[in-house]
């Protein structure tokens, strides 16, 4: 089994030091979402980000291990820097992956925008599989 | 289509509850440059409550979409099709003897759990002998995206799904398939060698794993017999004495006997 499916979100930040999560959408979502929980015995698979805005950001993915947690403890597991305004496309041969070993796993996209007031607009590509 | 036996071929179909299998001669695949539904949406309407594997309750919010965390009560596909029961498309009478139907259901997204009860409201997905029952709620008993059946006439199959994301999501079906047209060789020597494995055969063990009588009755109506026992190697005489008393019993695919 595997599932590829392209997410996407933006933010409007007004300033610099803002941050703050993505929220987002997808073609196969009927409505928007904060997070991707990682379906127990599944892999989740993050194969292609395409980040782009009109001031400079920081692109982050968090992770948590327990998404029923009252207060969930996100950890950054990647991050990207868009140092001026425009398009970054990063395709990964070897993608980041994150396992649903309890099924209460989850990952998010966040920003920290460096810049000034601007849109910031992100799309990535993510598998769902139990195939290595 | 590999995965479906071709004209000619030997078809078996091995029911687990039972230990006994059914054996047909394909002799031909009538939809063979056809083989696609793309059924859509699952036939999932607004407004339906269903639980959650969170132990709460979601109303779906459209036609076609499985709320985040929920599962679906057995669902059949309806058609507006001219079918001949056009609550469920798969289902046939038994004079439709002489057609079965091998479908491998494809659901979109794939991580979504599928388990099929056969008939309808018989759970086959069993832990421990029939201790404990799985299913697209629990952590064992199903499927993700995908699930083969062979539809048997007078049977009703009803599915179950569970999306266990917290996504609602947008649902699609697609079904491959193949409309056999088939008979049941009367050569009891030839059967015995079918089931072990010395004639070639395709074999697809249905799920079913606990027995159900209205199936069983099912397959008598049809068929006249239930299946063929298995039966090992060392048990040849006896076991093409039982094929030739079972193949006295097998109604003819040819609106024989009823």
């Amino acid at each position: 089994m595997k599932e590829l499916i392209t997410v996407y979100g933006s933010a409007t930040p007004t300033a610099s030091g803002q941050s703050g999560d993505f929220t987002l959408n997808s073609q196969i979502a009927y409505n928007t979402f904060n997070y991707i929980r990682i379906p127990k015995g599944t892999k989740l698979k993050i194969w292609a980000k395409r980040i782009s805005g009109t001031t400079t950001f920081t692109f982050i993915v968090n992770y948590t291990p327990n998404i029923i947690s009252r207060s969930p403890n996100w950890t950054t597991l990647g991050s990207e820097y868009l140092s001026s305004p425009g398009t970054l496309e990063l395709e990964k041969r070897k993608p980041i992956i994150v396992n649903g070993f309890t099924g209460n796993e989850a990952i998010k996209l966040s920003y920290s925008n460096t810049g000034g007031s601007g849109t910031l607009t992100v799309e990535v590509d993510i598998e769902i599989t139990d195939e290595e | 289509m590999d995965k479906f036996a071709k004209d000619g071929d030997y078809l078996t179909v091995f029911l687990p509850a039972t230990s006994e299998a059914l054996v047909f001669r394909v002799r031909s695949i009538v939809n063979k440059a056809f083989n696609l539904i793309d059924y859509g949406p699952l036939p999932i309407h607004q407004g339906t409550v269903l639980k959650t594997i969170d132990g709460t309750s979601t109303t779906t919010s459209d036609y076609g979409v499985l709320p985040a965390r929920a599962y679906t009560d057995p669902i059949q596909f309806p058609t507006q099709l001219n079918v001949y029961d056009n609550t469920d498309m798969w289902y046939i009478p038994k004079e439709y003897r002489d057609r079965l139907f091998h479908a491998i259901q494809y659901v979109k997204p794939a991580w979504i759990r599928v388990e099929v009860q056969i008939p309808t409201g018989t759970i086959q997905n069993r832990f421990q002998k029939e201790r404990v029952m799985g299913g697209v709620e629990r952590d064992f008993g199903y499927s993700r995206g995908s699930i083969e059946v062979i539809h048997f006439p007078e049977v009703h199959y009803g599915f179950r799904y569970c999306n266990d994301l917290n996504i609602d999501v947008n649902t699609f079906v697609r079904f491959e398939y193949a409309e056999y047209k088939i008979e049941i060789p009367m050569d009891a020597q030839l059967i015995y060698d079918i089931l072990i494995r010395k004639v070639p055969s395709v074999w697809v063990s249905l799920p079913y794993s606990v027995e159900d009588s209205t199936f069983q009755s099912s397959l008598v109506k049809t068929y006249g017999i239930t299946g063929f026992p298995l039966r090992g190697i060392n048990e040849r005489d006896k076991a093409i004495r039982e094929y030739q008393s079972l193949l006295k019993d097998v109604k003819s695919v040819w609106g024989g006997s009823e």
